[in-house]
């Protein structure tokens, strides 16, 4: 089953047309990777996918799980299993991390009819996930994002994920500004995540982190479109000869 | 003509026998010299700049009751929603302006720390505390001021003598029963913070029920060398109060006064904290956080004056403001020529949650001298809406993503509250705190 079907979307921003007939379909387990140049609309695609105001959705569905995603607010989509990893997250002062785990975590308990998790029970699930990541513990008491390095903010949404568990997770960009080690690190969260149930989508510009994880497709957006699906081929094609080549795919 | 002021000449009159203090001959003359300023000076204008924002007329024009006597038949059990803990704390209670015995708890001060109330120690030492109530300040700004050391009830007297510490807190509980007959209560406390002494302090209002009522209070703080105060305000009212209040604080060599103030009450609430770094190395921090809804008023004053060389100040008042509620922040910093080195930072951050909120802040420096270090600034704005949209893709609903976000902006001065006791009472207030209602 596909756990995400978008069929033809259509998006605006401001009135000017982004998404311009976008299909795509991920299979249960699947990871897809993304890639495409600047302004091509993966960005939109992302925060489309998780609810973001100011953008009109001009035509087209969007099916998570079989149901209609766009009628859902952004925290039921969160609720429902979906999670985006912020190319740029936010800066909360005064809010730590520990604290956003907690509500979210347990919203997502509340929603799934489970009890909450006690202070101490859920401290530990934290911080497993954190030592994961390579994140100590006093990171967990810091204001969310605050200060971070672009590191450590990617492994800040990767603790997210770690501790929120979503079954579609989108990471836009989540290799951007990493060295090798980092990349690697974050690799390894992803794949660590990686089931026969939990579906990702990855947009990057780079090859390096596919090396590590293995899309199971690769797909080429330009204009708005996806015009040119393949495997890791693709990928490392697009890395020696850029998007040139496609463009008269796309026209 | 009957005008507030005559009416209030009238009051002093028919009490003035009544009042703590009467039998000795420097006290009468103190309140009568503050009727005296009161009557020549009348209430503050709008027209002076310090009270360019504060609606005066409002806050004046009722004319309130004074109550020359402690309300009876208050129970233990109705304080206890007010109380920081109901153990491990010094406690003085004041019920309509009047010290009770029976609800406040002194056990086991330490030797050498005085707690009294004001009213039973006026009779037993009157020339003890003529230095701390003869007010230095008169002007036409200091109307309710002078109408406090005219008509004060009661308060208390806290002496620290040189070295002692006070390890638990010590809480002054004004509490004002409510009733149809609107009353105005006048404390007047008065602090001395021997050398090297130590303590925690909290001053908090409240009322009981919901008719209105004014509150007009003042306090005196004065630290000698190396001495160490905390002080805590909460002022936490009912929604039909009025509050009008002053803190004057004098801090020789070495000293640290650390005031915080917490203002989630009453329709209109002044506050005017003053402080004169009179020492080498005096250092003070005050602290703000306010949060006004429906038509609440908020407005503070502060006023730092580095007399002293090598002084430190530092300030961070933050304003949360919906409905149509109105805030004022005006802070004043003063360093006089030839005074050097003082160091003096002041920031008021305000966070605005409707359209209809309005916050007036003028943070002041006025520095006459050359060697000095100072910053100050002010920031306006509303909930971000990128920060509301991360916290919701996470899960959380509109409302908890909101209320995250206004605590996150007044966790800094929550952390700051010591000790754990008091700071997890004040966290219970702020958590209550009417902001979570859109309107």
């Amino acid at each position: 089953m596909n756990i995400l079907e978008i069929q033809n979307l259509q998006v605006s921003v401001m009135n000017k047309p982004i998404l311009r007939g976008l299909d795509l379909r991920l299979g249960e387990g699947e990871i897809h990777a993304i890639m495409g140049p600047n302004g091509s609309g993966k960005s939109t695609l992302a925060n489309i996918l998780v609810g973001r105001g100011d953008y009109q959705i001009t035509a087209g569905t969007i099916r998570y799980q079989g149901e209609d995603l766009i009628v859902r607010s952004p925290e039921e989509r969160a609720m429902a299993g979906v999670f985006l990893a912020f190319q740029n997250p936010v800066e909360i002062p005064g809010v730590s991390n520990a604290r956003l785990l907690k509500e979210a975590f347990n919203a997502h308990r509340r929603y799934g009819h489970l009890p909450e998790m006690d202070a101490m029970t859920f401290r530990t699930h934290l911080q497993e996930r954190a030592k994961h990541l390579g994140l100590s513990d006093d990171w967990l008491l810091r204001p969310i994002n605050v200060g971070f390095s672009g590191g450590e903010k990617k492994r800040n949404e990767l603790l997210q994920m770690l501790v929120l568990e979503p079954n579609l997770a989108i990471l836009d960009e989540i290799d951007s500004g990493l060295d090798i080690d980092a990349l690697t690190d974050v690799a390894n969260g992803i794949n660590a995540l990686r089931n026969n149930l939990r579906s990702m989508l990855l947009i990057t510009h780079y090859p390096r982190l596919l090396e590590q994880v293995h899309p199971d497709k690769v797909h080429v957006l330009i204009g708005g479109r996806i015009v040119m699906t393949g495997g890791m081929d693709l990928a490392g094609r697009l890395e020696e000869q850029g998007y040139g080549w496609l463009s008269e795919v796309a026209a | 003509m009957n005008t507030p002021v005559t009416l209030y000449r009238d009051l002093f009159t028919e009490l003035e026998k009544s009042l703590p203090g009467y039998d000795s001959l420097p006290l009468r003359g103190l309140r009568q010299e503050g009727m005296q300023h009161f009557m020549d000076k009348g209430f503050p204008s709008q027209r002076l700049e310090n009270w360019k924002y504060t609606p005066v007329k409002a806050i004046s024009q009722k004319i309130y009751h004074i109550n020359n006597h402690a309300c009876q038949g208050l129970d233990p059990s109705d304080l206890l929603p007010y109380l920081i803990a109901p153990l491990g704390v010094y406690r003085l209670v004041f019920v309509n302006g009047w010290f009770s015995q029976t609800l406040s708890d002194l056990h086991d001060l330490p030797d050498g720390v005085r707690v009294e109330s004001m009213a039973k120690l006026v009779k037993e030492a009157p020339d003890m505390l003529e230095p701390y109530l003869k007010n230095k300040k008169s002007g036409s700004d200091q109307g309710f001021t002078h109408l406090n050391d005219a008509l004060w009830s009661d308060g208390a007297y806290i002496h620290l003598s040189p070295g002692t510490r006070l390890e638990r807190p010590l809480h002054l509980f004004f509490l004002t029963a409510t009733s149809k007959k609107s009353m105005m209560t006048l404390p007047r406390n008065i602090v001395v913070a021997g050398a090297d002494s130590h303590a925690w302090i909290v001053e908090s209002f409240a009322s009981l029920g919901h008719f209105p009522h004014m509150t007009n209070a003042h306090s005196t703080i004065v630290l000698h060398d190396h001495a160490h105060v905390h002080h805590l305000l909460h002022l936490g009212e009912n929604h039909s109060a009025q509050h009008v209040g002053t803190v004057e604080s004098t801090q020789k060599g070495d000293s640290r006064l650390d005031s915080q103030l917490f203002s989630f009450g009453g329709e209109r609430t002044r506050q005017e904290i003053h402080v004169q770094l009179a020492g080498e190395q005096a250092e003070c921090s005050l602290d703000g956080l306010f949060i006004g809804n429906g038509r609440q008023h908020m407005d503070f004053h502060t006023s730092i004056h580095h007399t002293h060389a090598n002084t430190r100040s530092q300030q961070l008042y933050k304003g949360i403001l919906a409905g149509h509620a109105h805030g004022v922040f005006n802070g004043i910093i003063t360093v006089p020529p030839h005074v050097h080195h003082t160091q003096s930072n002041q920031l008021s951050t305000n966070l605005l949650l409707s359209d209809t909120a309005e916050i007036d802040t003028k943070p002041q420096l006025e520095i006459n001298s050359d060697a000095v270090q100072c910053s100050h600034g002010a920031t306006v704005g509303s909930l971000d809406p990128e920060a509301l949209f991360y916290l919701q893709s996470r899960g959380l609903d509109a409302s908890t993503a909101r209320n995250l976000l206004i605590q996150g902006f007044a966790e800094e001065l929550l952390q700051r509250i010591t000790p754990k006791l008091v700071q997890n009472w004040i966290e219970k207030h702020f958590n209550k705190g009417e902001y979570h209602h859109e309107s």
